[in-house]
């Protein structure tokens, strides 16, 4: 990892001193390793991780030599001043290096050959840059069973361990899981959780990027590949909203690991994954991946090569009038090929809709100056209106326990609890009243000097009354900026492309579509499921499936094209923060699947209307220069580390207002990131996995006659849910239910109306 | 021991600190005044109590010697065996202590479960060299070899204190 | 040879004063009801101040000065942390304070609270001195209902209380931020210094740090005046310190002395008793176990910080251990070493490894298999371990282990040559009553 902290040389604060003779400068305060590193001098450096808090000075392995300073100093931990003078060559600086490297190495078992960590390892790296020849320790070394299994995912090796505590302070000071810790003490020390337990937390991984020797490996990683077969591609992830920035690594065409970038974006995840981003990935390998068109017929199903899948596609639609649903998760590319298909005359007027939570007129509140994620570092005040952000968009988890550690106040309202209410004073809105909820935000938001708006897309969309007074709030701090906690995976994308979610349903009911193309997108396991699923049944023209995994659309479609996963193919995403980023392959993807955007190139094509482009780059090109938003756009322009892009005049259509009354339970689902289908598919993940719940309030239950563990069916107007075990849970309001949405195959679902995460329901136990 | 019973001995001591997490050394003591050493509920009870995690909780206590988490006899026998008590016969009384309990060198529990003896590092009673204190409450010297075997045996016979403060 | 009492006055007196009506009997308390209310509180820093009274706990720091290093304008609340860890080596001199005299430490506390501006003060007792804590305890409840802690002292507009903190035994948390951590409820590991306590303390506030010793003299300082005490003993060393003498001498025990008045030999001969018949002084650890080691060719050295820094040791914490000719210094070495591999924290890797390190060597060298290039070894770890480090602890394991291979190098050469060390016949003691 990146383990020097970037420094920004523009700055108008810049100090000039001496290192090893030079004269270079740097801001002030910027502590010597990283301004060193800057002028391209390295410090060796082990337990120093800007990212974890203020240094602590403990591996000594950074000691250098400051005129006027007696003895030797540790310079991850002495910022610069003015005409300092430093050495970190002089035999005094060397010696210390030599002796601590000797130190570390006293104990260690020096098995590089074998350790998952060889050939991309700060220790072996600085030993061989910094360190003695050989070892003079010639004791029995420390011995340990070797190694344990801290997690399903982790691998630890203590005798490896050289007590950084980088792992240690990203548990307790970041993540603040308060799982994993230092025993014992001095030379008896070792890392360790509570008796021995699992380290189950959601962003575990990142211990196995920050350690600087391999004491904490991946054990899906474990004897898979060494550092010279593999290659590592930049790329984001696809699980969330989010938009982490990742990095693939590949080794003969398939993907190994996926971990934090070496340089990681300071503005969206600044190198933190969640585990799912990390780990999820092996779902691509899971039974249910498609990998072979599939044409559905009287006499069965015909397996055929995807040349001849896509040639049967261009015939089901010659001469119908379309309909193209896209997933809330796939590109601009593959949008922007859909929208072009539909008016360019390939697909005569084919209606496009896309299937997600409605993002409703939700432009005034986008009109306030937008935040990045790595803007919340630096606010004094973070605001949280509704949603569920540590389920929902994991790393912003981190984010605000890092501005609450840098002495933020952290405030808000909504209707589902959630985790990062410990952090501050929240108060408990009913559905339809987060407005009521903001009028106590007003004044710690008017007398903050950086206060930062995170707002729930899904909850502030179907609650106007919320979006006029979130609007009014904004108004009311010249200061404030505001940062959407998005619902879909490229919501922001789709959206800004003018892709609605309203249309298609209405159209396909009313009989004005003869042959339906889903990408990426499933409708009968969506919101409003019986809903999709009844105008399907009415549906007699043929549905083509343009899918990854098997799920009930592709069992229903006339036609499966198989697609490539979001680490196989090129595209662009656009997250919630607006911010558009390249998704870069890592792996190949079975033979016979394609990218969704190709696979629409090659229909396009059989249809006897090549388009203007045929790579994913030209139909990038293409699509940017058709649309507002994107105007200017370049793919070197998003660079490694994307680009924000503009504002957009469209919005979608508000979904219906469901507003709470002591008469009625209402309904609020939420999409916990672990507890969905692509969580419960993934073996890394398998203890990770948070179970489908029907969460509710003790007094709720009991006015239902329920218990905890009791199953009970959720109904609306529009259908029903299927059972699921209550749990009780004193911090959701009474008379609300909160409901995992996207979790397999897709409880409450039947319950909600399309593109809503709300309704009001009726319970009943089973 | 349960959450209760260490906010109980907590609350009213609370307002004399500015931080919640300084609770965490007086809590583990007293918890371990119940059976002489800490249990998984015991630290349990302790981060419930406090406010952390029971990792946490479990990670302070085991940086320190006089937390044990691990069973321990009736009565914990320190021998001061640093250099001023070893100039005037530590070594000596230590490993007849060993030997008479059967335990090895490095010391551990005697096999009726009555008596653990330990080595301790200087115990602050350099002028009664070489010393023995019998948990944390008592502490006593000089001994030789007979007369420290006297002293432990005093100990075994004697009822097991109302609370262990070790 | 001069002997002075009269700063502890327990010692005056010469009986316990662990009752309150005794105390005050023997002029306690006096000194507060001097300045409580009477005396602006930087005037009573400046009594500290010209006092000259040094550190007691083993660095030496001027109390006073140190004092001064409190931001004086601060919002953030101000304590005073009384180092009552006592875990040095041969040191048990605040051990006796507190059985015998805790309110005189109480009244210095309140003192010192009083002159910076405190709002509470913290004992951090080591665990192993449960006793002494109960003294303590019932101390503090005394003295809390004469109205000399709690609110309004005296029915001024001082209030100020203070508050005991059990160890539960780890000597790093005699280091100051070591103490810190583990008062705050942590591993005591220590701190990156600077910011240093005075400016960021417990809680991130400002805290003065003193010893057991320290603070107890305060009192007599006010109550007799600054320029008592600092006339007493060499202008850079005043004041009297109780040294804890132990090991090979005949009457182990606590003198007390003027500094720079008595010499090293005069405190083991004249105070402690001497040695046995036919004995000489082999080695002498005069401040602590922390320091270099001296020969019998330093026994004239007066005891004053500068005298013992110019004989190449340190006054350290006062803690004498006396070894005779009887001794092993090869084994003494060891066990010197062991006490630092078990006391290190962990946190630096030099001194982590460094003292695993050379436990483990000279360990070989008494079990007879050590090697003529391990005394190289040896001297070269110490420069990798001294001054690479957070605190003063792992100066304080190589200390001893230089110094005594520097001056009695052909004892450890003896002991590769002669395949290790036998054990040497102890002292022998007069048992337990
Ligand atoms: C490893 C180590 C252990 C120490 N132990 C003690 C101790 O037990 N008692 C003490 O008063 N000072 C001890 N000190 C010194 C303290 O850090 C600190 O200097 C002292 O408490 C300050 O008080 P004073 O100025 O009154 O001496 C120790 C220092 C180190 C480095
Ligand atoms: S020098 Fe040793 S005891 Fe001191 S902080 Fe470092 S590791 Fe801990
Ligand atoms: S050396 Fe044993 S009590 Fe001090």
């Amino acid at each position: 990892m990146a383990d020097y902290a970037p420094v920004d040389l523009a700055a108008d604060n810049l100090v000039t001193f001496e290192l090893n003779g030079r004269t270079v400068s740097a801001p002030a305060g910027t502590m010597l390793v990283d301004a060193a590193y800057a002028a391209g001098v390295e410090i060796p450096i082990f337990c120093y991780e800007p990212r974890l808090g203020p240094p602590i000075g403990a591996c000594r392995m950074c000691l250098v030599e400051i005129e006027g300073m007696r003895g030797l100093q540790t310079a991850c931990s002495t910022p610069v001043t003015e005409d300092m003078v430093v050495r970190t060559n002089s035999p005094m600086a060397k010696d210390a290096q030599d002796g601590v490297l000797e130190m570390l190495l006293a104990q260690h078992p020096l098995d590089c050959p074998v350790c998952d960590k060889g050939g991309e390892c700060p220790l072996q790296d600085r030993t061989f840059k910094f360190g003695p020849g050989k070892s003079r320790f010639i004791e029995p070394k420390r011995h340990f069973p070797k190694p344990i299994e801290l997690s399903s995912r982790i691998a630890l090796d203590r005798e490896r361990c050289i007590s950084c505590f980088r792992c240690v302070r990203f548990s307790q000071d970041v993540a603040q899981d308060g799982q994993l810790t230092m025993q014992e003490r001095g030379a008896r020390s070792e890392i360790t959780t509570f008796t021995g337990d699992a380290y189950e937390a959601r962003f575990s991984g990142n211990i196995t990027d920050i350690c600087p020797v391999g004491a904490l490996t991946s054990i899906p990683y474990r004897f898979v590949a060494r550092p010279w077969d593999i290659t590592n591609t930049p790329s984001v992830c696809g699980s969330c909203p989010v938009g982490c920035n990742t990095e693939l690594t590949t080794r003969d065409g398939e993907l190994k690991r996926i971990t934090g970038r070496d340089t990681p974006n300071v503005a969206v995840e600044e190198g933190w994954l969640c585990d799912k981003g990390r780990w999820g990935y092996d779902i691509a390998m899971s039974p249910n991946r498609l990998s072979a068109p599939v044409v559905r017929e009287a006499v069965g199903d015909r397996t055929v090569s995807i040349e001849d899948g896509v040639a049967a596609a261009a015939s089901l639609l010659t001469g119908r009038r379309v309909g193209i649903l896209l997933g809330g998760a796939v590109t601009l590319e593959e949008a922007g090929i859909a929208l072009d298909l539909a008016t360019n005359g390939t697909l005569d007027n084919a209606v496009v809709a896309r299937l997600g939570v409605a993002s409703g007129n939700c432009a005034p509140v986008r009109a306030a100056t937008g935040a990045q994620l790595g803007d919340i570092d630096a606010a004094d005040l973070v605001v949280i209106v509704g949603g569920d952000p540590a389920a929902q968009q994991p790393i912003v988890e981190l984010r605000v326990r890092k501005a609450r550690r840098f002495g933020a106040r952290v405030i808000g309202c909504g209707a589902r609890p959630h985790a990062l209410e410990s952090l501050g004073d929240f108060t408990r809105t009913a559905p339809g009243h987060l407005a009521d909820g903001m009028m106590g935000l007003a004044d710690a938001i008017s007398n903050a000097a950086r206060p930062v708006v995170l707002w729930d897309e899904a909850d502030l969309a179907s609650d106007p009354g919320a979006i006029a007074a979130l609007t009014a709030l904004l108004a009311a701090s010249p200061h404030a900026t505001q940062l959407m906690l998005g619902a879909d995976v490229n919501g922001v994308g789709l959206s800004a492309l003018g892709v609605s979610t309203t249309g298609l349903f209405e159209a396909i009911a009313a009989d004005e579509v003869d042959a339906v193309i889903c990408v990426h997108a499933d409708p009968l396991e969506a919101a409003g499921s019986i809903a999709w699923q009844a105008v399907f049944d009415g549906f007699r023209g043929p549905v083509i499936a343009i899918a990854t995994y098997a799920s009930a659309m592709t069992e229903r479609a006339d036609l499966v094209l198989p697609a490539l996963t979001m680490w196989e193919q090129e595209g662009t995403l656009v997250s919630m923060t607006h911010r558009a980023q390249r998704l870069r392959p890592g792996a190949a993807g079975p033979a016979q699947a394609a990218a969704g955007w190709e696979l629409l190139i090659a229909i396009a094509h059989h249809l006897g209307h090549p388009p203007a482009y045929r790579t994913a780059a030209s139909a990038f090109t293409h699509t940017v220069a058709s649309h507002p938003a994107f105007f200017g756009m370049t793919t070197d322009l998003i660079g490694t580390d994307g680009v924000v892009i503009g504002a957009w005049p469209a919005d979608d259509v508000s979904p219906a207002a469901i507003v709470a009354d002591p008469d009625h339970l209402v309904l609020v689902a939420t999409r916990d990131t672990f507890g969905d289908d692509m969580t419960a598919r993934s073996h890394a993940l398998r203890t990770a996995v948070s179970a489908p719940v029907l969460r509710m309030h003790p007094a709720t239950a009991q006015a239902l006659w329920l218990n905890e563990h009791d199953h009970a069916v959720l109904i609306s107007d529009v259908g029903s849910s299927s059972a699921l075990p209550v749990l009780c849970d004193a911090r959701v309001a009474e008379g609300l239910i909160v409901g995992p949405l996207g979790a397999p195959g897709s409880p409450i679902e039947g319950a909600l109306s399309r593109n809503q995460h709300q309704a009001i329901v009726r319970v009943e136990r089973t | 021991m349960n959450a209760d019973q260490v906010r109980a001995h907590i609350d009213p001591i609370r307002h004399e600190y500015a931080e919640a997490r300084s609770l965490i050394l007086p809590a583990l003591k007293f918890a371990q005044t119940e059976k002489g050493h800490l249990t998984r509920e015991d630290l349990e009870a302790v981060g419930e109590a406090t406010g952390f995690s029971a990792a946490y909780v479990e990670s302070v206590a085991s940086f320190y010697d006089r937390l044990y988490l691990a069973p321990t006899g009736a009565r914990v026998v320190s021998v001061c065996v640093t250099l001023s008590c070893m100039l005037r016969g530590a070594d000596e009384v230590w490993d007849h202590l060993c030997e008479r309990e059967g335990v090895s060198h490095h010391g551990g529990t005697s096999e009726d479960g009555r008596i653990t003896i330990q080595e301790a590092q200087c115990l602050g009673y350099c002028d009664r060299a070489p010393c023995i204190q019998a948990d944390a409450e008592e502490t006593k010297g000089p001994f030789t070899p007979g007369s420290a075997a006297a002293f432990v045996d005093a100990l075994r016979a004697a009822p097991d204190p109302h609370e262990f403060w070790r | 040879m001069p002997i002075l009492n009269s700063v502890y006055r327990h010692r005056e007196a010469g009986h316990v004063l662990t009752e309150l009506v005794a105390y005050r009997a023997a002029g306690g308390f006096a000194a507060i009801e001097q300045s409580i209310g009477e005396m602006e509180p930087d005037d009573l820093l400046y009594v500290f101040h010209r006092s000259g009274l040094r550190g007691r706990g083993g660095a030496g720091f001027p109390m006073g000065r140190k004092a001064s290093f409190l931001p004086k304008d601060a919002k953030l609340a101000k304590y005073v942390v009384c180092n009552a860890d006592e875990s040095e080596p041969g040191t048990f001199k605040d051990r006796e304070i507190i059985e015998m005299n805790p309110f005189q430490l109480i009244e210095g506390m309140v003192l010192a609270g009083y002159a910076i501006g405190a709002d509470r003060g913290y004992i951090y007792i080591r665990g192993e001195y449960e006793h002494q804590a109960r003294v303590l305890d019932a101390a503090l409840i005394a003295a809390r209902e004469a109205g000399f802690l709690g609110d309004n002292i005296l029915r001024s507009d001082f209030s100020y209380d203070i508050t005991l903190y059990r160890g539960a035994g780890a000597y790093i948390c005699g280091e100051e931020t070591g103490l810190l951590e583990s008062l705050e409820g942590k591993r005591g590991q220590p701190r990156l210094k600077p910011p240093f306590p005075a400016v960021a303390g417990l809680y991130s506030s400002p805290t003065l740090i003193n010893n057991v010793e320290t603070l107890s003299a305060l009192p007599p300082i006010v109550t007799q005046g600054a320029d008592w005490y600092a006339a007493l003993g060499p202008e850079k060393s005043p004041g009297t310190k109780i040294f804890s003498v132990s090991g090979h001498v005949q009457r182990p025990g606590n003198y007390e002395v003027v500094l720079g008045e008595t010499t090293l030999r005069e405190l083991i001969y004249e105070h402690a008793g001497g040695l046995r018949e036919g004995h000489q002084v082999k080695a002498v650890w005069v401040g602590g176990s922390s320091v270099p080691v001296l020969g019998a060719m330093h026994l004239d050295t007066p005891l004053d910080y500068e005298s013992l820094n110019a004989a190449g040791t340190f006054l350290g914490s006062g803690g004498c251990i006396v070894m005779d000719d009887s001794g092993c210094i090869v084994r003494a070495t060891l066990r010197l070493a062991s006490f630092y591999r078990h006391e290190s924290c962990g946190k630096c890797t030099p001194c982590r490894e460094g003292t695993n390190w050379m436990e483990r060597i000279l360990q070989r060298m008494v079990d007879g298999e050590g090697r003529m290039e391990d005394l190289e070894l040896l001297e070269s770890l110490f420069g990798r371990i001294s001054g690479k480090v957070l605190c003063a602890l792992a100066d304080g394991a190589v200390a001893p282990v230089a110094s005594a291979i520097k001056m009695f190098r052909e004892d450890f050469v003896a002991a590769v040559t002669d395949g290790g060390t036998p054990r040497p016949a102890p002292m022998s003691v007069v048992e337990v009553r």
